[in-house]
């Protein structure tokens, strides 16, 4: 499987990070931090509590605006960025804490991630006639094949907010898919599953990584499945970077050692 | 037990015993009922997109039928006046997005709902200052608007329709049902609900909070020209109409503040109840009883369902 990976995998950087800094009021979240992401890789954002992982997600997305650095996505350099704007070119994600439309129904988060993806004017919506059908039509398809995908056929007229949480992150992550993007960022999307739902949810991000070639960078918790999934791994410790590598290499290395068993000084 | 009669039992009897009275009644709360749906609608629409409620809905009612008005008396011929009426209602809703939401992004509702005070007495003094503080009469026949009523003979007596009465009805139904397919059915409809959800999800897949703003302001502007030229045909365009919105208080409890459906049956309980109640129940104890029946209403249903009979079920996992 690794070596299926490897062999899609191209050395284009799809997205780089460049000394990027970033604080509330006074604290620091995140410290000088540099990293890249290629083509069609699975790259692991790993760290202890507080680290800055998630932050480092929002600077990506957009959420967060960085006080310095640069961040380079498909060649296109920028010190900031607006959700929506990231959105639009590419980049989707899903939340530590599942952010989806808990009144609405699995289907309809799914066609809210097609929201970018469909152009009929006002006009046509208006009247749900014509081309605004036709569209509709069309990207119900992409929202139902992804729905067969995740195999969640089941829930798909359930207003999301009444599922368990292990179905709720998995209609997060087809919310994105729906998104069609080139880089797709989840934070956590394993916390609080029990071994089989893991189990799931790792089948599936492989899946997506090999069938749909999508970039995934990810933060997990779980080092056995990190270790399982990732391409290259980068460590973060109190916002700055201890370690990058493949797996092998960041699991042997000492600071990342003392980072996650604790050191006595 | 007089009074058991009284309460019970005689308005029933007078129902029945002059039905052209009690058909008459019904049509009177049926057409108030409608514009009341309409004013709750511009609520609704802004507290699902926003989560404000705006307070300033009742003025924009006003600025709105006083814009049409005013640049009519300044020599805009008719139709040419409606659509800067428009355009005005755009600017209000462009300037709203700008001035008083994206700086306020994050913070508490309450000081969404306080900053659309601020935005009532704004919208007050520029009407005043571009058109005046005295009262105006819509322009309802220079807008082709119907007048007169027809009569017929019905139910053993006469029942009176009055056109404008009619025209209202009929466009504030279009105008509701249009807005409700758009709001449930189309990629912006949902894009709307998907912001009324969750903000930081909306944004993650693309959704331009400004633009919906700007979107859902500009809508409720529209819903509120509406309301004020009929509301304004049906009395005169003046600041004291603002006072209407107060009528969509109750009818935003009975049908939840976040339902479309629940604006349009709460508008309709709301406008039947009142003057059925008015009509039959009012003379009891003197008559009057219009104006706070409305919350006596509301209350009642608030009691059996506290999110309002169409409001979003509260769901939340622990």
């Amino acid at each position: 499987m690794t070596n299926e990976r490897e062999r899609r995998q191209s050395n284009d950087i799809i997205l780089a990070v460049e000394d990027v800094t970033l604080s509330f009021g006074g604290v620091r979240a995140i410290t000088g931090v540099s990293f890249d992401i290629r083509k069609g890789e699975i790259r692991a954002i790993i760290g202890p509590n507080g680290a800055g992982k998630t932050s480092m997600l929002n600077v990506i997305n957009g959420f967060y605006f960085p006080e310095e650095g640069r961040i380079t996505f498909r060649g296109q350099t920028r010190q900031r960025m607006r959700p929506h704007v990231a959105a639009s070119q590419g980049i989707a994600r899903t939340f530590q804490n599942v952010a989806l439309f808990k009144g609405m129904t699995t289907l309809d988060n799914i066609m809210v991630g097609r929201t970018l993806k469909m152009h009929k004017g006002l006009f046509w919506q208006i009247w749900r006639h014509g081309p605004a059908l036709a569209e509709e039509v069309e990207h119900r398809k992409v929202a139902e094949e992804i729905i067969d995908f995740l195999e969640i056929q089941h829930i798909r007229k359930t207003p999301v907010g009444r599922l368990p949480y292990g179905l709720q992150k998995r209609v997060e992550l087809g919310r994105a898919l729906a998104m069609e993007p080139d880089l797709l960022l989840l934070d956590e999307p394993m916390a609080g599953m029990n071994l089989e739902e893991k189990e799931d949810m790792s089948r599936f991000i492989v899946d997506v990584n090999n069938q749909y070639g999508t970039t995934i960078a990810l933060i997990e918790h779980d080092i056995g499945v990190v270790m399982d999934l990732s391409d290259r791994i980068v460590v973060l410790e109190y916002g700055r970077k201890i370690a990058d590598g493949k797996p092998e290499v960041v699991k042997s290395d000492q600071r990342v050692i003392d980072a996650y068993l604790g050191v006595a000084h | 037990m007089d009074v058991l009669y009284k309460v019970l039992v005689d308005p029933f009897l007078q129902m029945g015993g002059a039905p052209d009275l009690f058909v008459q009644t019904l049509w009177e709360g049926f057409v108030v009922g409608t514009l009341y749906a309409l004013i709750a609608l511009g609520f609704v629409l802004i507290f699902k997109a926003s989560g404000v409620f705006n307070f300033a809905q009742g003025i924009m009612v006003v600025f709105a039928a006083l814009t049409l008005v005013g640049l009519y008396e300044k020599g805009v011929p008719a139709y040419a006046a409606l659509l800067l009426a428009i355009g005005a209602m755009f600017l209000i809703a462009l300037g709203t997005e700008r001035l008083v939401l994206r700086p306020l992004v994050n913070q508490p509702d309450i000081i969404l709902f306080m900053a659309t005070f601020g935005l009532t007495y704004v919208l007050i003094g520029l009407g005043e200052l571009i058109f005046g503080g005295s009262p105006k009469v819509m322009i309802a026949d220079q807008l082709l608007l119907p007048k007169g009523d027809i009569t017929f003979q019905a139910f053993g007596g006469i029942v009176q329709l009055q056109k404008i009465d009619i025209a209202a009805a009929v466009i504030a139904s279009l105008m509701i049902a249009a807005l409700a397919v758009f709001f449930q059915k189309t990629r912006i409809g949902r894009a709307l609900r998907a912001v009324a959800d969750s903000h930081k999800a909306a944004l993650s897949v693309g959704i331009s909070l400004n633009q919906i703003w700007v979107i859902v302001w500009f809508t409720a502007g529209v819903v509120a020209l509406v309301t004020g030229i009929m509301w304004g045909a049906r009395s005169e365009v003046s600041f004291a109409l603002q006072i209407i919105a107060l009528k969509a208080l109750p009818v935003l409890i009975l049908g939840g503040f976040t339902s479309i459906p629940g604006a349009i049956v709460g508008g309709l309980i709301i406008g039947l109840g009142e003057k059925l109640g008015e009509f039959y129940w009012g003379g009891l104890v003197g008559g009057g009883i219009e104006s706070w029946l409305a919350y006596m209403i509301a209350l009642i249903f608030l009691l059996f369902r506290p999110q309002g009979l169409f409001g979003e079920r509260i769901i939340e996992r622990i």
